[in-house]
């Protein structure tokens, strides 16, 4: 991140000089303000999604549900230690369900619990590339625009969006497994 | 679908009431979480959004996607579409803005309209998710996964260019 950041700062600092000097501070603002409005919407989902799973932990009801996806965390990850294994699977089934509201807390808990514990960095890229490829299994944003614009067949589109995101997140698990795994072991 | 959450909440509240959990306390318990989260998220929010403004509003955003449009091309995307495959890494606000865009600009059902679709739909903003994700993380070393992530985005990009040319 850290040279993405100063290629990218460095390169739109420098072109702003030239071109729109006033333009600079105020983009930046403009980021700073999006980025507020963004967490403080980020709060709200996660004091109800927490509030929620804290519910749903304590009764156990957590730890039956990751019992059932034992078999594709196992495939997917090998070992999970600790509580990562409940964490990790109802991260992704909220993805494949499409609740994007509770996908973010689950995943932060994943990480953290999986960095408790040594040698879990194969564990954690696989779960970050397994996010950020998700299979969504409906596009309903996408939908809604197409329907509000008129279009003659606006679910034209939901077979080649779900094939596209299979397309990317085996992909995405594929080359971890090839790539990631070795050096762990 | 819209049944599934209510019913997910109600399931969970009378599991947990079977369960003889205290369910006020536990709710406040796992709320209380939430500031903590947030207030660690913020500043690499603030970073990435940052960051994206100025790509935006430096021109850079267009003069990266016109230098990569021949590269797209050879591989199948059409260059109309390069802008916003590239941007849609970075912002989902910025994506969506794009294709609503070519969907005035081309037509609703056209091919670009449904390739830029497809590829709004199926690809994620892979760093913002890096950045939310690992907001309070110890792993810094993230490039291998976020190379990984981007590479398969760019495989279902090709995919859904090929792909609505058959369907």
């Amino acid at each position: 991140m850290n040279v993405i950041f100063a290629i990218g700062f460095t390169v739109c600092t420098a072109v702003l000089l030239f071109i729109d000097p006033d333009g600079a501070l105020a983009s930046m603002l403009a980021g700073g303000e999006k980025a507020l409005s963004l967490t403080l919407k980020m709060t709200v989902i996660y004091a109800v999604w927490l509030g929620i799973f804290e519910l749903a932990e304590r009764s156990m009801l957590t730890e039956k549900f990751a019992r059932l996806l034992k078999p594709l965390n196992r495939f997917l990850f090998g070992e999970l230690p600790g509580k990562a294994n409940e964490y990790v699977s109802l991260n992704i089934s909220a993805n494949m369900l499409g609740m994007s509201g509770a996908t973010t807390p689950m995943g932060i808990k994943s990480i953290a619990e999986l960095e408790k514990f040594p040698d879990t960095g194969y564990q954690i890229a696989m779960f970050f590339v397994i996010n950020a490829t998700s299979i969504q299994l409906l596009p309903t944003s996408v939908l809604a625009l197409r329907t509000s614009l008129g279009s003659l067949s606006p679910s034209d589109i939901i077979l080649p969006t779900i094939l596209a995101t299979a397309v990317s997140t085996v992909v995405g698990i594929l080359l971890v497994k090839l790539f990631l795994r070795k050096k762990q072991k | 679908m819209k049944y599934i959450l209510p019913a997910l909440f109600l399931f969970i509240i009378l599991y947990a009431l079977c369960k003889k959990v205290r369910p006020y306390d536990a709710f406040v318990s796992g709320a209380g979480q939430a500031i903590p989260f947030a207030v660690k998220l913020f500043p690499y929010l603030a970073a990435i959004f940052v960051l994206t403004e100025l790509f935006e509003a430096s021109g850079a955003a267009d003069a990266v996607s016109a230098f990569l449009a021949p590269l797209f091309r050879l591989l199948g995307i059409p260059p109309e579409l390069s802008k916003l495959v590239l941007v849609k890494p970075f912002s989902g606000n910025g994506a969506l803005a794009l294709l609503t865009e070519i969907y005035n600009t081309y037509g609703v059902d056209s091919y670009i309209a449904r390739c830029a679709s497809v590829i709004y739909g199926s690809s994620e903003t892979v760093f913002y998710v890096a950045a939310v994700y690992f907001a309070g993380a110890k792993t810094k070393n993230l490039a291998a996964p976020i190379f990984i992530s981007l590479f398969a985005s760019l495989c279902a990009c090709v995919f859904a260019c090929f792909i609505c040319l058959v369907m």
